[in-house]
């Protein structure tokens, strides 16, 4: 029965787009304390990247190389944040993404670690890990109906659904408490806020250190998704394409971020039968949305819109 | 607000379910019409290929080669191909997305591609775990066909291809001392430059001098004046043309007459059109040689510009023949299942295709002979 729903396929791309959804995050939360970073590559990068050899080299298991790596990413969130956090706006974005140039280039001439640009090969990839640890117990994916793929992908997608959700959970509880009311009051006005009381590095490093890190857990998934990596996965492309997600989504909300993520993912798969064109298309959409919704398409005034049409469709009920 | 967070979890999940239910009919396609059908055996191949983005040439110059190999199959009667091509816009994580979808379809027999080794591999992983064959048409980095049983290249490595062009060079020329100059940002590059290295180490040649350079970068002359002052026999650049071409213009420009050895990525017409003059003296060994005058070369020439206008290049040439050898092997195992044809292509032996006799080794690497070409008097001629 359940066999019949499940596509590899699609499980596929539904992961892709819960680790795009940990990076959208990962930008939105600096982004939430009035810091554009640029870093999510690298920090992707790194995670990935620790995560990947800690487990080749050291057979420990997928879950603390996955920590480990999102816990390197976040220290040297830490340790960059510190003094690249005296700038602000365009400077720090500049700084950043020159911090994921320099990440990517030693990922290319630390040979000896790295293998260069030919990349790592052989990372256990986490649904067949699991595969290998159900049967050790005694479970076949048999049991419930499913060919060994659908297990391994399903399996993915589960944990990576609870990790996405774990984290949406943490960043919504985070923006309510006094810590999130400090980020915003940061980004409105920075000598505002300081004149109030609050630690303003301590908070932008706060924030900047937890972007680094979702980056970092993201990246780690991805490696052990793909069980292959090398640096071009990390270039400048990429951090391009995670701010999209965010400012394409709406970045004053969190909700703009997942959305723009799950979007923007999901467009040119589904855009596959024109082919050639998809992404001319991709980029159009790109522009007129733009043009059109410079603050994304989903802001907080759209959505105090959906509140009050909802309530006062309740009122009259 | 929290009613916000409750609402962007009913849209994720509502967006998860929709993508986990839209499964496509194609999954549970019957077999029946793969099969034999009034003597000719129907099958669909798959093809992920880099259509778009920055490398979109070596994709179309592919998927052209394997849509005129199609027609002309076809049209012989035996086998019917279908492609299903899909674009992988040269990225590792569009590549599987793609690659997923292809293997999900019952229907499809084997796979053609990725372009790019960084996308080959994460996919062949994939592909030979679910027992689907897999052949690299433009993928030369080492460690490719070791993947796994299913997984298969036609593309020369450069192990098999820079040692030869070495070893014809150093004898003609007698050279002692070579310079080393790659891009150590790219796949294609960097493992040249290790096979290159080891060859000449190898062959007992004394290294003078190891020089790097990155992608799309334009003045070399900090690392040619080093080369210069090294005073090479012989210079072994691993680059792709676009650097390779302009490397050289400035390293002739620079008074460095001795002759450059490159690799697989270094062989292409462009070269002449970028370095014009400065390219006399580039030595490269390939499995393609458009100059040829072997009818078959000739032919293939002259029906490839016809049908889209311009000369082919050697991925168009190395596409074109694995069709042939998909074709072959889907013959000999008689009908479209993804075991028999597995068998039947890993036992291609002495297949007489456009590049010459082809075989595929006990782990699906290539077998075959290399040409070795030289650049003289601004065209490609073979070396003697």
């Amino acid at each position: 029965m359940l066999a019949d729903f499940i596509n590899p396929y699609h499980l596929q791309i539904a992961s892709f787009i819960l680790i795009n959804i940990l990076l959208a995050i990962s930008v939105y939360v600096p982004l939430s304390s009035g810091q554009l970073s640029l870093g999510s590559a690298g920090f992707m990068g790194v995670g990935a990247y620790t995560s990947a050899l800690l487990t080749i080299h050291f057979d420990l298991p997928i879950f603390v190389g996955v920590l480990v790596g999102a816990a390197v990413a976040g220290c040297l969130g830490i340790i960059i944040g510190i003094p690249s956090l005296r700038l602000s706006g365009v400077y720090l974005a500049i700084a950043t993404l020159g911090l994921g140039e320099v990440i990517r280039v030693i990922f290319v001439n630390w040979e000896s670690l790295t293998k260069g640009s030919i990349g790592l090969t052989g990372i256990p990839q986490m649904g067949r890990e699991l595969l290998k640890l159900a049967r050790n117990v005694g479970i076949e994916p048999a049991m419930f109906g499913l060919r060994n793929n659908q297990f391994v992908y399903l399996m993915v997608f589960v944990i990576l659904l609870i990790l996405v959700i774990g984290t949406i959970w943490f960043v919504f509880r985070q923006q309510n408490s006094r810590i999130g009311r400090s980020f915003s009051s940061i980004q409105m006005d920075e000598k505002a806020a300081e004149s109030m009381g609050i630690n303003i590095t301590y908070f932008k490093v706060l924030s900047f250190s937890q972007g680094a890190f979702l980056a970092g857990l993201a990246g780690a998934l991805f490696a052990h998704v793909m069980g292959y990596i090398s640096p071009s996965d990390f270039s400048y492309h990429r951090a391009v394409e995670i701010l999209i997600f965010t400012v394409f989504g709406g970045s004053e909300v969190i909700i703009g971020s997942i959305f723009g993520a799950i979007f923007l993912t999901l467009i040119p798969e589904v855009l596959r039968f024109v082919s050639e064109y998809r992404y001319i298309i991709y980029g159009i959409m790109l522009v007129i949305l733009m043009a059109v919704r410079p603050q994304g398409i989903l802001d907080i005034h759209l959505l105090s819109k959906f509140k009050r049409l909802k309530r006062s469709k309740g009122g009259v009920r | 607000m929290k009613g916000i967070f409750q609402k962007s979890f009913t849209v994720m999940v509502v967006l998860m379910l929709f993508l986990l239910t839209a499964c496509s009919g194609s999954s549970t396609g019957d077999e029946g019409s793969t099969n034999t059908d009034g003597g000719t055996i129907q099958a669909k191949i798959g093809v992920v290929s880099y259509l778009t983005g920055a490398g979109a040439a070596y994709g179309e110059a592919i998927t052209n080669g394997l849509k005129l190999a199609q027609s002309e199959i076809n049209e012989q009667g035996e086998v019917n191909i279908d492609l299903v091509i899909e674009d992988s816009a040269g990225e590792a994580e569009q590549a599987l997305s793609a690659a997923q979808k292809l293997m999900n379809d019952e229907e499809i027999l084997a796979i053609i591609g990725p372009t790019l080794s960084t996308e080959f591999f994460a996919v062949a992983p994939e592909a030979d775990l679910n027992g689907i064959s897999i052949m690299g048409t433009s993928t030369t980095a080492e460690g490719i066909p070791e993947i796994g049983d299913y997984v298969f290249r036609n593309s020369i490595p450069e192990a098999l291809a820079i040692p030869t062009a070495m070893e014809k060079a150093v004898e003609r020329t007698g050279a002692k001392k070579v310079a080393l100059i790659y891009g150590n940002d790219d796949v294609l590059t960097k493992s040249g430059f290790d096979t290159m290295k080891k060859a000449a180490e190898e062959m007992g040649l004394e290294i003078v001098t190891i020089e790097t350079f990155q992608k799309g970068q334009s003045d070399y002359n900090a690392q040619l004046t080093k080369i210069k002052n090294a005073n090479p026999d012989l210079i072994l650049a691993s680059a792709l043309y676009n650097e390779g071409a302009v490397i050289m213009d400035q390293a002739r420009k620079m008074g460095i007459e001795v002759p450059f050895v490159g690799g697989n990525g270094f062989n292409s017409p462009q070269v002449l059109e970028i370095a014009g003059e400065a390219a006399n003296g580039l030595i490269v060994a390939t499995p393609w040689f458009g100059e040829s005058e072997d009818p078959k070369v000739v032919e293939f020439n002259k029906k490839f510009e016809e049908a889209y206008g311009k000369l082919p290049d050697q991925f168009a040439a190395q596409a074109y023949d694995a069709l042939y050898i998909y074709a072959d092997a889907l013959k000999r195992a008689g009908e479209a299942d993804r075991e028999l044809f597995h068998e039947a292509l890993a036992e291609t032996k002495n297949f007489e295709g456009l590049l010459g006799n082809f075989s595929f080794d006990e782990i699906g690497d290539v077998v075959m002979d290399v040409k070795v070409v030289e650049i003289k008097d601004g065209k490609f001629v073979e070396f003697q």
